[in-house]
């Protein structure tokens, strides 16, 4: 048991964003949410990571309802990265690592030598520690999106919840993000949800995926059984193939 | 900027100011019509303090003791209190152009002193309890813009930026057409009311603010590193475990009530609290755990020596304060960011 949807309903005025969505993401594994624009993502993860209200349903992580948290309590529970995060002006590397540190040490004590220290190790783990000094927003946006996977895993969490952790990233960078990522799910147990536009790249390194469209689930489960031609087609309304590629599920469109 | 350089900026800068404020309050006491030395003053505060035998002439202590410190007191509290206001505002804002005045304080208090004032005719000075319908003024000003901006709790901070420019657009024509309505004696008093000035100081008016000045700026002071996360966004903020609602609250609270407290004593101040953290800023960076104590500081200096400036420069009349602080502090501004190009403001 780790994270579990349970007929999760998000409505926003008249429209209805997520309409009953149920999912279990086992400790340690990966799962990703795929499915085109509009398809109610970034609701639902943002509703799993408690940030965000809804109407029925709940979501819990080892039995414990995110809703009912406080803020400093879900924080240390789990992690959540935006899309795009705001990377603010002024504050250096090693400082905004450090803002992942905010829910153990509090407001108003400055961060402990033990934050300090897990700061350090996550800084020398992401190949950040030559940055230390720099303004962040000084980085490229591979660099900077280290940065932001490190205040992430800085946080000490078991769960982490990312939205698009790849936009606007080359292939290569894409890559490595995801690596850094599945390092963690495969050595410490992390239990990662993200949502993904790239499908190739989801069905490489999630344990399981959930294909959404107007709200609800179309398909889950492991990436062979939902990367399909005919699921994908209905889901993004156009001709969608998938080849079979080194053993990888590879997913072009059609004109 | 790598840490030991910004280190060592901000301690250079931290003493920069502690002097300029020990200048600025030696400089309040000395200069005026009757110049007293400053030799003279240490001597008698040291006196007090039960150093050394060196005393004022009995006319020169009433002129230091009851004219001229509590003005220079009530001077470094207002400056204070408006500096570290606006820069909590700018921090909890996200927005540099916030002031204290942003939620309505300033068109509250306008209201409440014309009111007084307008109330009480054609006497010749001020009505004693104009202050007490400032403060009201003010403090309805801001609850109003906060359940107008959609009851505090849910609202986001650009709803209640907006709520605020409603609720100043709404007094400030209550207060004009109160004022088109009185007699030209009364105009001339409100006129001056809003100008703001430190003329009407008194130990009593100092006693009177000092404890909500004294609370409003520690709560501002310490919200500084909440005020640092939270320049992620709101979201993100939560997200790391800021419970943002809370602080914005208390930021809130704390700097409107500093303000309207500050205000109805003095009338409307401006510029201080636009200018003071932005100065800061520009001297030691982004971060709010340096900016807020030292517009503490720099906003104190910058106030009391304002003050002196208007009080004398024109002997025996005096200019107005709010000329004075922006006449001022629009060069120096300009001055430090040619001096900075490339700082982040």
């Amino acid at each position: 048991m780790s994270v579990l949807v349970n007929e999760l309903r998000i409505r926003s005025g008249k429209t209805t964003l997520v309409d009953g969505v149920s999912l279990e993401v086992a400790k340690g594994s990966w799962c990703t949410i795929i499915g085109p624009n509009g398809a109610g993502k970034t609701s639902l993860v943002t509703a799993m990571a408690g940030l965000r209200p809804h109407q029925e349903g709940s979501v819990s992580i080892d039995g414990v309802d995110v809703h009912a948290l406080g803020e400093r309590d879900r924080a240390r529970r789990l992690a959540f990265v935006p899309q795009h995060p705001t990377v603010p002006a002024g504050m250096t590397v090693a400082e905004y690592v450090t803002l992942g540190r905010t829910a153990s040490h509090g407001l108003l004590r400055a961060p402990s030598s033990d934050d300090r220290a897990i700061v350090e190790g996550v800084l020398e783990r992401l190949h950040l520690a030559e940055f230390r000094h720099r303004d962040v927003t000084t980085l490229s946006g591979g660099e900077r999106q280290r940065a932001v996977l490190a205040r992430t895993f800085a946080q000490g969490t078991t769960v982490v919840i990312l939205d698009e952790p790849t936009t606007g990233l080359d292939v290569r960078h894409q890559m490595e993000v995801l690596e850094l990522l599945k390092k963690e799910v495969d050595e410490c147990q992390l239990t990662v949800i993200a949502t993904l536009h790239d499908l190739t790249l989801a069905g490489v390194f999630a344990d399981q995926l959930v294909l959404l469209a107007n709200g609800r689930i179309l398909t889950q489960g492991p990436s062979a059984d939902v990367l399909r031609s005919a699921a994908l087609s209905e889901a993004y309304d156009m001709s969608l193939r998938v080849l079979s590629v080194d053993g990888a599920d590879v997913v072009i469109p059609v004109r | 900027m790598s840490d030991s350089r910004q280190q060592r900026r901000t301690v250079i800068v931290s003493i920069a100011a502690i002097v300029a404020v020990v200048l600025a309050a030696l400089a309040g006491l000395a200069i005026g019509p009757t110049p007293i030395s400053v030799g003279a003053i240490v001597g008698d505060i040291l006196r007090h303090l039960g150093i050394g035998h060196q005393q004022l002439s009995p006319l020169n202590a009433t002129i230091i003791w009851q004219l001229r410190a509590p003005r220079m007191v009530l001077g470094l509290l207002v400056g204070a209190m408006l500096a570290v206001a606006g820069g909590a505002y700018q921090g909890v804002f996200r927005n540099p152009l916030a002031d204290p005045y942003l939620l309505g304080v300033a068109a509250g208090a306008g209201l409440g002193a014309t009111l007084a004032i307008v109330h009480d005719g054609g006497a010749v000075n001020v009505p004693t309890w104009t202050p007490w319908l400032a403060f009201a003024g003010a403090l309805l000003a801001v609850a109003l813009t906060w359940v107008i901006g959609g009851r505090g709790l849910r609202s986001t901070t650009s709803t209640l930026i907006l709520a605020g420019v409603a609720v100043a657009s709404l007094l400030t024509s209550a207060q004009t057409y109160l004022q088109q309505q009185a007699s030209v004696q009364s105009i001339a008093r409100v006129y001056i009311w809003l100008l703001g000035s430190l003329a009407q100081a008194s130990w009593s008016s100092v006693t009177t603010i000092l404890p909500y000045v004294a609370v409003c700026i520690a709560l501002c002071v310490v919200a500084g590193r909440a005020l640092d996360i939270m320049s992620v966004g709101e979201e993100e903020a939560r997200a790391l475990g800021l419970p943002v609602r809370r602080v914005r609250t208390v930021v809130i609270l704390a700097s409107s009530l500093g303000t309207a407290a500050v205000v109805s004593v003095v009338g409307l101040i401006g510029f201080v609290g636009i200018i003071v953290p932005h100065i800061v800023r520009l001297l030691v960076g982004t971060s709010y755990r340096r900016i807020l104590p030292l517009s503490v500081l720099v906003g104190a200096a910058f106030l009391v020596g304002a003050d002196t400036i208007a009080r004398t420069i024109l002997s025996p009349t005096e200019l107005p304060l709010g000329v004075v602080t922006a006449a001022i502090g629009a060069p120096v501004f300009v001055l430090i960011l040619s001096l900075r190009r490339g700082a982040r403001v």
